[in-house]
């Protein structure tokens, strides 16, 4: 405790009241060793990570020398040029990347999350485990092999055009649709676990309520599943939406030179470019869209909470 | 100072304790004599806790000092207090032994280990444990768990033990049983109890003194017959068993029930002629028959008759809307044909002295 | 009474058990086989005698050979393997502290640090690359394994403190009073008490953390030097610079390996014989 109660100094009020005034003691209780243990984290994360952040935000206002090394300044220039059709272009469509892989992973999850949540019985737990252990499994290993299965002479496609679904002429790699692909791959794991706890705490005899009530099964997921689990879906968007938008590798992998995204251009800024500035005020452009996209989700969710406890 | 016989071994000098503005415990003023059985008897939230928390060195008063055998240790942390702790969730570690939690403290203080490895042996024999000794505490029983607790806490001879409601997660018959072991435990080591209980019958039965604590206060303190027998306050009377509260007016040693008799109750000169007052009887102090000679009688009609094995209760309508129970023991004597039935009107006797009359 | 010998196909249906959810499942099926497929490709083409990606021919080990043979892999295994350690002990530290003054620290310091771990679990991996990167430039320090692992802390403590929190908030503090009430100082209660409850805990989230800093790309690619690098950046640079059926073998071990940690992670509650290890679902 940080604060401790101030010493009371009135007067005493009589009876045994020797030691009613005392002077400042050491806590008996002792709580300052919770203070070094916060200490040494906190400041880690201080220095390490809001600094350098900070420094991220200056540095988006300074320039190059010749050399290409940033130097601190007033320029607005970095600012100015995300206006630039050619960025503005690349952030708009990151976000619309980031959003339609938020909304198919949202369509992925439900029934994946719904069968097993609720139609897997006794192999519920093996098969959540299955979900989320390839998850751990290397990033760019798992894209890698993402890529070669939806490479033009690669398995899926061999599979279509065998059935008559795509022709000698259909893409996948190197379309926009490669690229959510590969962030849908990536990231669809977060929305599948907090949909998958949301409806492990559903109250079954709601749907068997549903039932006899809306009749069939679509309208009772619509109108029982859908509302029930609607915060367990918020989580799940704003935990795909978060990494997809930061992404670069999927649009690497499986995208031309079209389909960049934000994180390729401030990839490309920094290890190509060198225009750190610039670099920096990309970062900055990014980091705002994720608060405001996390200060969304955070303000609805006190809302929706707000509801459910009234 | 030295520590004398008539030192306490517990002394709370107007210890008050605040958190976030409002009192748990308020001006606090307790002796508690070395080798004693002494209760903190209450309600939930009343303070007990808080209180014993606050002699064990897990919180600092806001006001006063805690002194042990007249020593200040309000500064204190608990590991410098020679006091040791039962506590309610018994706490004990689930990564050691039952051996090496009992062992503990004494490990802490140095205690070279064969003397630790026979006083741990002792004390779990002491507390019928034998041949637990290598479980882990997670595999034992709650009654087996709450027995490790009391040796690990006992091992250490500390001048006081502190007990926080350590029955009350036991079943019933469990706990009547602990009750009887913990006593004798006590009498044979000699350690200062203090216990801290919700149970008025777990407080009647095992204390030397016990306090009633309301509201941070303590009400009242004294012999678990003071306390039962001369309740001092309206709380106390209600606290400690079912009690009979009637209203009426005070006039010349007899308090006039509205529509009804004027219940004689002795003269009470610190209670003023005319004023409104509350007769407090407890249920088994009222006779129904063989009344003693001298003991004021008044009519009633009974209401209801409660059978509950060995003892019955009857309620007693004594004026309109004033009704008390009356408790008899089904004595061999007392046949079933015997016991009144409901509108039967019945004489009602009373030792005046058992009579406790609060003012408003 | 004269029931009908068949009930109208609805109510029938309601009664009985509950039907399975066809669509669900089948969308499941495919799910499940989109997910794997593209690690079974990897795991099957690092067996490839040839040097084809997409046509298997025959069994072989030979890109195992390649990859023990390859100095540059080799060092930067050497290096991934030292900077996860690394992290791992750092990150576990310091989280772990900060996780136990966050439950019971109720001072400004407590909100502010509360706060602040909060941040990384939010913010992309390239911002934390640029952030690092940035400071790292600024402070004039080398860029080498030391960076990489600084940055792996950094990015590693906010889980470590989010796994241990919770758990720490399920103590029983009684347990800690209790040590320090047989006479452990505070230091003492949280050594011989505190930590030992959280034993099962802590090492989950070391060994999730080992995994999660070895796979790690982005970071270590923004804050590596030239040589060595860590070998998720080596994969990376081979990946998008021409392909060598090598890569499948250094990625067939490398998911080995992370799937052996993360079944570790998931596996240690149960070796201590208790809940209180890593919970996967809620702890995301
Ligand atoms: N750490 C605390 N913070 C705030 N209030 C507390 C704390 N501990 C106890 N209290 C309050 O103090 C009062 C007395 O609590 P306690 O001593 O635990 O009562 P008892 O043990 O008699 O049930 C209660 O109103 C309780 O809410
Ligand atoms: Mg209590």
């Amino acid at each position: 405790m940080a604060l401790r109660t101030p010493v009371r100094t009135e007067a005493p009020r009589g009876g045994r009241t020797a030691r009613r005034d005392r002077r400042p003691r050491p806590s008996a209780a002792g709580a300052r060793i919770w203070t070094w243990l916060t200490l040494p984290g906190t400041v880690w994360m201080s220095v390490f990570f809001i600094a350098s952040l900070l420094l991220v935000a200056a540095i988006s206002f300074g320039t190059t020398d010749q050399l290409g090394d940033p130097r601190f300044g007033t320029n607005l220039g970095n600012l100015q040029a995300l206006t630039d059709p050619a960025y503005r272009d690349v952030m708009l469509r990151s976000l619309g990347f980031a959003l339609l892989t938020s909304v198919i992973c949202l369509l992925i999850a439900y029934p994946v999350a719904y069968a097993v949540a609720l139609h897997a019985g006794r192999f519920k737990n093996a098969l959540i485990a299955a979900i989320v252990v390839p998850f751990f499994a290397n990033y760019l290993v798992r894209m890698y092999g993402w890529s070669v299965l939806l490479s033009d002479d690669g398995p899926v496609l061999r599979l279509l055009r065998a059935v008559g679904l795509a022709d000698a002429h259909t893409k996948i790699l190197n379309t926009g649709f490669g690229v959510i692909a590969g962030l849908v791959y990536g990231f669809v794991v977060f929305m599948i676990i907090p949909l998958y706890a949301a409806m492990e705490r559903m109250d079954t005899s709601l749907i068997e309520a549903g039932r006899d009530l809306y009749g069939g099964p679509l309208r009772t997921f619509w109108f029982v599943t859908v509302p029930a689990t609607r915060q367990g879906a918020g989580a799940g968007v704003v935990l795909v939406f978060l990494p997809a938008m930061g992404d670069f590798v999927s649009a690497q992998f499986m995208g031309g030179p079209n389909q960049i995204m934000i994180g390729n251009l401030i990839q490309d800024k920094f290890f190509e470019g060198q225009d750190w500035p610039l670099g920096s005020a990309l970062t900055m452009a990014l980091m705002a869209v994720l608060l405001i996209a996390m200060f969304g989700y955070l303000r609805r969710a006190r809302k929706d909470e707000a509801e459910a406890t009234r | 100072m030295t520590p004398t016989a008539a030192t306490p071994a517990v002394r709370l000098d107007h210890v008050s304790k605040e958190f976030n503005g409002s009192h748990a415990v308020r001006d606090l003023e307790l002796d508690i004599a070395a080798g004693e059985f002494f209760s903190l008897l209450g309600p939930s939230g009343c303070g007990k806790t808080t209180t014993l928390r606050m002699i064990g060195g897990f919180a600092d008063p806001t006001e006063g000092a805690v002194l042990l055998s007249g020593e200040d240790v309000t500064a204190l942390p608990p590991n410098k207090r020679n006091v040791n702790t039962v506590f309610q969730s018994y706490a004990l570690f689930d990564h050691l032994s039952v051996a090496d939690n009992i062992g503990f403290g004494l490990k802490r203080k140095g205690v070279p280990k064969p003397e630790i490895r026979e006083r741990v042996g002792a004390m779990i024999d002491l507390v019928q444990l034998g041949g637990m000794a290598e479980r882990k505490p997670r595999t034992l029983s709650g009654g087996q768990r709450q027995r490790v607790a009391l040796a690990r806490a006992l091992v250490n001879r500390p001048a006081v033990l502190l007990l926080d409601e350590p029955l009350a997660a036991l079943d019933l018959k469990l706990r009547r049983q602990m009750q009887v072991e913990l006593k004798q435990i006590q009498r044979e080591v000699g350690i200062t109890f203090v216990f801290v209980t919700h149970d008025q019958d777990e407080a009647l039965t095992m204390s030397d003194r016990v306090a009633v604590m309301n509201g941070g206060r303590v009400e009242q303190c004294g012999t678990p017959e003071d306390v039962y027998e001369r309740p001092e306050s309206r709380f106390v009377a209600a606290f400690m068993g079912t009690s009979n509260l009637v209203g009426g007016v005070y006039r010349d040693g007899t308090v006039q029930l509205e529509g009804g008799p004027a219940l004689p109750v002795g003269r009470r000169p610190e209670i003023g002629e005319g004023s409104q007052v509350d007769v407090s009887i407890r249920p088994e102090k009222i006779w129904l028959s063989d009344f003693e000679p001298g003991m004021p009688v008044v009519n009633g009609v009974i209401r209801e008759t409660v059978y509950s094995g060995p003892t019955t209760t009857y309620l007693i309508e004594l004026a309109p809307g004033v009704t008390v129970a009356a408790l008899e023991q089904n004595t061999a004597r007392a046949r079933m044909e015997d016991r009144w039935a409901g509108g039967e009107t019945v004489e009602l006797g009373y030792d005046p002295e058992h009579c406790l009359v609060l003012s408003h | 009474m004269n029931l009908p010998a068949s009930l109208p196909p609805r109510a029938r249906r309601r009664r009985g058990p509950r039907r399975k959810p066809v669509f669900a499942i089948a969308v499941t099926v495919v799910f499940f086989v989109l997910l794997y497929l593209p690690i079974a490709m990897v795991v099957l083409f690092s067996f490839n005698a040839q040097k084809s990606l997409t046509i298997f021919k025959g069994f072989s080990l030979r890109w195992y050979e390649a990859f023990f043979h390859d100095n540059v892999l080799l060092g930067s295994l050497g290096m991934s393997l030292e900077v996860s350690l690394v992290a791992m002990i750092g990150s576990v530290v310091l989280g772990v502290a900060l996780a136990l003054g966050l439950v019971r620290h109720k001072g400004r310091l407590g909100g502010y640090a509360g706060l602040i771990m909060m941040v990384p679990l939010i913010t992309p991996e390239i911002v934390t690359g640029v952030a690092s990167l940035l400071l790292f430039k600024g402070l004039g320090v080398t860029l080498d394994s030391g960076t990489v692992m600084i940055a792996e802390i950094t990015f590693s403590i906010s889980y470590v403190t989010v796994i241990l929190r919770s758990r720490v908030a399920a103590l029983n503090p009684e347990v800690e009073e209790a040590a320090m009430d047989l006479g452990a100082t505070r230091w003492q209660a949280l050594r011989l008490v505190t930590l030992p409850a959280l034993l099962p805990a802590i090492l989950a989230s070391a060994v999730l953390i080992f995994a999660l800093v070895f796979d790690d790309f982005v970071l270590a690619y923004f804050t590596t030097g030239v040589d060595p690098q860590p070998l998720a950046v080596r994969i990376y640079s081979a990946i998008r610079f021409g392909v060598e059926p090598t890569i499948n073998a250094v990625g067939t071990l490398m998911l080995a390996g992370s799937i052996t940690l993360i079944g570790l992670a998931l596996a240690i509650p149960r070796l201590f014989g208790r809940r209180g290890g890593l919970d996967l679902i809620s702890g995301e």
